[in-house]
């Protein structure tokens, strides 16, 4: 027995089992995966008129032709008291309300669905589209050179030639560009008040304010809500 | 025939290299993450094509509940010269201050320590004059009276007259007014105000707050809002 264990020397294992600490490792890994927040939250920045003697002056300054305002409506749920993101309705009409012929029941306002699901408005779009088409034309040019990188060779340098004239080209006054007035009911969700700014932002307009919905607003939109549902 | 040498197979796995990529992960995970904040109400923002990320110092975020309940949060500088607790203690102090103009007869009197714990907290939203007996309460019972129905929020309204503002009016006022001169500068351009509202939220909640701010010539802020991928 004892020369056998003399000349069996135990060999060690050198290897260690790593399973354990791989264990504890994917746990880790679990828990910071879970609370971290790998995506920001993006802003919209937006400024509001001063105050209403400076708005009512803008107001009236901005030519009949250039203005579009639209309304955005909701619908509020009764059970919950909140506003429904997918069920909306927007107004428009441009330049001053015409209110001379709503004894008849008729105006300038048009009524257009918001959009399907997708977050995609093509009625509202096309308008303001149209509205701003110089605007939009010029933009889509610059941004073909922009991508066959004709400003720069240096992508960083390219981008921010690129930001520069489209700024230049969305201010300039010699273009015909609207003026959009967003007013929104109670009802509207917002959602919606954020997707209409964000519609400022495809359709390139620079010239656009929130206001508050006033009497005659609201009696145009009556009229063309009770219209819509004869037909 | 030639002998058949059964190989013995070795049945453990070698780990070290398993080992070294769950090592080398942990560490990504541990320097690039921020921890998510908690906050008294969960919203989810409407989505936005808009890329600009939202600054992660010198910020005044309102949270807008649903039903209309406003808290607030406020964060210092990215560097250790204007810490997110030395910006609030301040804040706080210029609250009571400011209340006082309006309610000269109020006792608002904080200790030290009710300071320390209100510099701790990310978001806070309840009348001054609970604030007291808030901070006093265990944080888990914290947590749960602001969370709950029975708290009000800070208290605003429709208030047009700059010179008897509301509750919510005074806070906004002291968070511009503390002794951080790059949160004033970034409430200034607009940068540094917030507002984060669910998706579902009726316009006219949010516009009592956008309202408020206006009164207070406040009229350049950002809205939060979750990336759209534009179809482009």
């Amino acid at each position: 027995m004892a020369i056998k264990s003399k000349s069996r020397q135990k060999k060690f294992d050198t290897r260690i089992d790593f399973t354990p600490m791989v264990d504890m490792n994917m746990l880790l890994i679990t828990f910071f995966m879970l609370c971290t927040t790998m995506i920001k939250s993006q802003t919209l920045q937006i400024a509001l008129p001063t105050n209403e003697k400076v708005e009512k002056e803008q107001q009236n300054k901005v030519k009949q032709s250039e203005a579009v305002t639209i309304i955005i409506d909701g619908k509020i749920d009764e059970k919950t008291g909140l506003s429904n993101p997918e069920d909306g309705m927007l107004y428009y009409y441009e330049g001053m309300p015409e209110t001379d012929r709503l004894a008849q029941g008729e105006s300038n306002m048009e009524q257009v669905e918001f959009g399907d699901k997708d977050g995609l408005y093509p009625a509202i779009r096309g308008i303001l589209m149209k509205k701003n088409e110089e605007v939009v034309k010029r933009i889509a040019d610059l941004k073909k050179e922009w991508k066959e990188m004709k400003f720069s060779k240096d992508e960083e340098k390219n981008d921010s030639i690129y930001q520069e004239k489209a700024k230049a080209i969305r201010n300039d006054s010699t273009l015909k560009r609207p003026v959009v007035i967003i007013k929104a009911t109670p009802n509207a969700s917002y959602a919606h008040v954020v997707s209409v700014l964000d519609e400022m932002q495809i359709n390139n307009i620079s010239r656009y304010q929130i206001d508050r919905i006033n009497d005659v607003d609201s009696a145009m939109m009556i009229m063309v809500k009770a219209k819509n549902e004869k037909k | 025939m030639g002998k058949v040498k059964i190989k013995k197979k070795e049945t453990r796995i070698d780990m070290t290299a398993m080992s070294d990529v769950t090592v080398l992960l942990l560490t990504f995970f541990m320097l690039t993450s921020t921890f998510l904040q908690k906050e008294p109400v969960t919203v989810i923002t409407p989505p936005s094509v808009s890329e600009e990320k939202v600054p992660d110092s010198n910020l005044l975020s309102i949270l807008v509940s649903p039903e209309g309940k406003v808290f607030l949060e406020v964060l210092g500088s990215k560097d250790s010269t204007m810490k997110s607790e030395t910006v609030r203690a301040d804040l706080l102090k210029n609250m009571v201050a400011e209340y006082k103009k309006t309610h000269p007869s109020a006792n608002l009197a904080f200790t030290n320590k009710e300071m320390e714990t209100f510099s701790k907290l990310n978001a806070f939203g309840v009348p001054i004059t609970k604030m007291k007996e808030w901070l006093n309460l265990e944080p888990d019972l914290r947590d749960k009276f602001l969370e709950s129905e029975q708290n009000p929020g800070i208290p605003i309204n429709m208030n047009e007259d700059p010179n008897n503002p509301n509750e919510f009016q005074m806070w906004v006022r002291a968070a511009y007014n503390s002794m951080n001169p790059e949160l004033q500068e970034s409430m200034v351009k607009g940068r540094g105000i917030a507002i984060k509202a669910d998706q579902t939220t009726p316009y006219s909640v949010v516009n009592v707050v956008m309202d408020n701010l206006q009164t207070m010539k406040m009229n350049k802020f950002t809205l939060m809002t979750a990336l759209k991928t534009s179809e482009d």
